[in-house]
């Protein structure tokens, strides 16, 4: 019997059976009420559920008995090796034939099937290779390059393009991943088409793993509207890593500036700015100028605002004591602050009127704060203000002067988030 | 005579009818719960990737873990001591003490060397006035932060205590009593870091911790508990957080994240007022409150479970502990819909209003009364003789074998995904898969009785009385073991 008709006539045993069974319960419950019927049907289809799933765990736990005896087989042949790659502290790079010599493998075994047989060991070699890369705290070039190399002899490296290229999401994930952690080169067209994927997930982490491992140009993602969906803090830790590492290495980084012009989503122009800050793009701060004139959203105004402050771009200084006049208070905490950091000693006014005439008790108790670290006579001038003020305001004078208040000073942190925020509206109510 | 006989049909296709309806309810929670299961495979990494990348960034946002503690003396040292383990680059422990009788806060100042320091503490949500704030001199103990505060009487004070004290931007409230796995943190914020929009809240998986062993403040070895109890509250936990919830969190309508163990925003929290020290569901309240101010607000929202996510917490072992927990419970729930019913069947709350309230409403909220008139209605027919036992046992054997047939498929659903991690011994779940056998007969019975004795103190208005529960403290292994015959977890 060929495999067609074989499979034909379990096919006709199996529909016989399923048929003569089911007309036989029919029959049997023909003159029963529905509800009845219902219920067999329901106890039937448990009863068969029950028993698959009895079989199923069962399955399942052989299948996990055998995945661990094949990880300690696979540690016993190249764990020592793995081992030694991440214990060496000098730089000593191996040769092909340290490794080929290291490897604990039956030479017959070898010729036969090879260093790994399926696909499965690959996945696991890789599995061991990277829980070891991510537990190591040094992670010096001579060890990656013993560790490529090592990949590149198990053939690793084509495997991990190949899981890329097929299987799962979460299988393309998890290649990619490692691939990237190996610091190995992947072929750009492969990450080509993963960006062009429906999966937002997939099509970031590709992206990332592209800009990481290629050139400059590569980088260009970032001046079309790449970001279609609301970028995330994911994208900024991936974003300051990338850039962390390229200005390790020495190479210039991209006008972030410009990139932020070139996004449509407010939020992920916050996302440039704030990266703005944190690698010190002074240079490039006028071009926000116009963004922080004509945008209407709060959050960005904010950003500019602190990033201005923080790389004490005094000529924007003017234009933060206008929007003073005109932003929400929360903007206008962030601008108080701005100029504090500012500190050119030409705007105590500002701040001093700011405490003055604001009616909300958080912005005056800001501006306190602010004059504090303005300038030489901040403190004198709160002296000053303290001894005139309403009796009422004394309480806001009295919160100001904890001492855990005064040792947070000066503000050096980007936004710490201060718990006495709500207290002086408590105060102020 | 014919209008009781229509009665009598009426009522008795009421009930097969919403017997059928959640069973499909069920069925369609375990395809949402899979969906989710399966989204979060490919959305979280493996735990070294996680660590690699949150631990490296600057961006990483703090936590700050707040846990209430009242007569804990038995238990807070360890406690402690176990939070301290957590894995993650940046968080405080925030330890409420609610005026306790007994040694608590001596005990922690005593071996943590605690000193009372100035703090400004921001009242940005109402509880009792706090008396003192204590930070540890040394600097092993820099996380730790403990709140003397008067006497609140709930834990819902305590909590709000901890969020006026605390300083970052999100925070994890649990259980001074809970075992957190090491990689908790991580895994939850890993959700909050990746999520495209704001995530008000993410809800972990809790489970028994009465029979596993804990060293160092951890769980080396979990094991599914020994008494009948226990057992059954795991496999109840385990359908409420790995089906039920984790549903919920698959159409973004989350309607509870356990007091036990869940993260939140805290802007969110004190913009909604904190949690409720009159109610007696106050995480089902405040999470409903975060939600209508997200949606007052117009501004977009995610709230979720996270399957692989583990804080062991020590269940009722008694019949009366388990009784007075159920009962408040059911008190808690009828707070609920009678608290928050302007948003059932409300369109304008979304999939919350229109279809998360109304299932709690009519799957959970109705399930006791019904279940308990149904028996009656069974006790009436049988003085009357109007039985049909062919029909009766037909369909009680339906009922009983779904719901076997549910637990054991949150069984391979748990086993098969690794959803809770190094449960995953074999033997563990036949026992399991047995206590899933006889839980619809001796268990169920119970927790209904409950529900509605609950909801009967609720309808007369009596008091509730909040009594916490005897902790009998957890397994721990000696350290002096040697450490190759301890059983090692594996993944």
């Amino acid at each position: 019997m060929d495999s067609v008709s074989a499979l034909s006539y379990y096919y006709n045993l199996i529909t016989t059976y399923v048929t003569y069974f089911w007309t036989y319960y029919r029959d049997l419950f023909r003159d029963y009420p529905y509800e009845v019927k219902t219920a067999i049907w329901v106890i039937l289809w448990s009863l068969f559920l029950i028993i698959v799933i009895f079989v199923r765990l069962e399955h399942i736990g052989y299948k996990r008995t055998k995945r661990d005896e094949l990880r300690k087989k696979l540690e016993g042949r190249f764990g020592r090796l793995l081992d030694s790659i991440f214990a060496c502290d000098v730089y000593n790079p191996m040769s092909r034939e340290d490794i080929k010599n290291a490897i604990d493998i039956d030479p017959e075994r070898l010729a036969k099937y090879g260093y790994l047989r399926n696909d499965e060991q690959r996945r696991m070699v890789c599995r061991m290779a990277y829980e070891r890369l991510m537990r190591d705290e040094v992670a010096g070039p001579s060890r990656t390059k013993n560790l490529q190399l090592f990949l590149n002899v198990l053939g690793l490296q084509n495997f991990l393009e190949k899981e890329i290229t097929r299987g799962s999401t979460w299988r393309k994930m998890k290649a990619m991943t490692q691939a990237r952690a190996f610091k190995l080169y992947m072929n750009p067209w492969l990450l080509n088409r993963l960006m062009t994927s429906p999966k937002v997930r997939l099509r970031r982490v590709a992206m990332y793993m592209s800009v990481m491992s290629s050139s400059d140009s590569e980088l260009a993602y970032f001046e079309t509207d790449f970001f279609d969906k609301n970028s995330c803090i994911y994208d900024e830790i991936e974003l300051g890593y990338i850039l962390n590492r390229r200005r390790n290495a020495g190479m210039k980084l991209p006008n972030l500036a410009h990139w932020a012009e070139l996004q449509k989503k407010d939020y992920t122009k916050c996302m440039f700015v704030r990266l703005m800050r944190r690698f010190d793009q002074r240079e490039y701060c006028a071009q926000l100028e116009p963004m922080f004139r004509e945008s209407k959203h709060k959050k960005l105004i904010e950003e500019i605002a602190r990033t201005w402050g923080y790389l004490s771009y005094t000529e924007g200084e003017q234009l933060l004591v206008e929007a003073l006049l005109t932003q929400p208070d929360d903007t206008k905490v962030a601008i108080l602050h701005a100029i504090t950091r500012m500190d050119t000693g030409k705007n105590q006014r500002v701040i001093v009127d700011t405490y003055r005439y604001n009616r909300n008790p958080h912005v005056r108790y800001e501006a306190l704060r602010c004059l504090w670290n303005y300038s030489d006579d901040g403190k004198e001038m709160i002296e000053v203000l303290e001894q005139r003020a309403h009796p009422e305001d004394k309480k806001l004078f009295a919160f100001f002067r904890n001492p855990l208040t005064l040792s947070r000073m000066p503000l050096n942190k980007e936004q710490a988030y201060h718990p006495s925020v709500e207290t002086v509206y408590n105060i102020a109510n | 005579m014919s209008t009781w006989i229509t009665i009598y049909y009426l009522f008795c296709y009421l009930i097969f009818g919403y017997s059928l309806a959640i069973m499909a309810s069920y069925l369609l929670f375990i395809l949402f719960s899979r969906s989710a299961q399966a989204g979060q495979r490919v959305d979280m990494p493996d735990d070294d990737t996680i660590r690699y990348q949150l631990k490296g960034s600057p961006l990483t946002p703090a936590v700050s873990i707040i846990a209430p503690a009242y007569n804990e003396e038995k238990t807070i040292i360890d406690n402690v001591n176990s939070l301290m383990q957590i894995d993650y680059p940046d968080y405080e422990i925030i330890i409420v003490n609610d005026a306790s009788s007994d040694h608590t806060l001596e005990l922690l100042i005593e071996n943590f060397e605690m000193v009372e320091v100035p703090y400004d503490v921001a009242m940005r949500v109402p509880s009792k006035p706090i008396k003192r704030v204590l930070k540890s001199t040394n600097p092993n103990f820099s996380k730790l932060v403990v709140v003397d505060k008067e006497r609140g009487g709930r834990k819902s004070d305590g909590s709000n205590a901890g969020i006026n004290v605390c300083s970052n931007k999100y925070f994890v409230c649990t259980d001074v009593d809970c075992v957190i796995e090491p990689m908790a943190l991580y895994r939850m914020m890993w959700l909050v870091v990746t999520s495209h929009v704001p995530m008000i809240g993410v809800s972990a998986t809790m489970l028994m911790s009465n029979g596993c062993v804990v060293e160092d403040g951890r769980v080396v070895e979990a094991r599914v508990p020994r008494s009948i109890l226990p057992m059954f509250q795991q496999l109840e936990y385990m359908r409420s957080f790995l089906i039920s919830k984790l549903g919920w969190s698959f159409i973004n309508s989350l309607p509870n994240i356990s007091g036990g163990f869940g993260l939140f925003d805290l802007d969110v929290v004190v913009k909604s007022g904190g949690y409720d020290n009159t109610s007696m569901a106050e995480d089902v309240d405040m999470l409903l409150r975060m939600i209508t101010y997200m949606r007052n607000s117009g501004k977009p929202y995610r709230v979720a479970q996270v399957a692989k996510v583990c804080c062991w917490t020590e269940g009722p072992s008694s019949l009366q502990a388990i009784y007075r927990q159920r009962v408040r419970w059911a008190r808690g729930l009828f707070e609920i819909v009678s608290h928050h019913w302007k948003l059932f069947f409300n369109p304008y709350y979304g999939v919350v209003g229109i279809f998360t309230l109304p299932f709690i409403f009519i799957f959970e909220f109705i399930a006791p009364m019904l279940e308990i008139s149904g028996f009656f209605f069974m006790v009436w027919l049988l003085f009357i003789g109007g039985i049909n036992w062919g029909t009766a046992a037909i369909v009680f054997g339906m009922i009983y074998l779904f719901s076997v047939l549910m637990c054991l498929f949150l069984l391979l659903f748990d086993y098969n995904t690794e959803a809770v991690p190094w449960y995953n011994r074999r033997r563990s779940y036949w026992h399991l898969a047995l206590a899933a056998m006889i839980e619809p007969i001796i268990y169920h019975p119970l927790i209904t009785y409950c529900s509605n004795v609950g909801y009967f103190q609720f309808i007369s208005g009596q008091t509730a009385v909040w009594k916490p529960i005897q902790r009998t403290g957890v397994k721990k292994r000696e350290k002096e073991k040697p450490a190759n015959n301890a059983p090692t977890p594996t993944k």
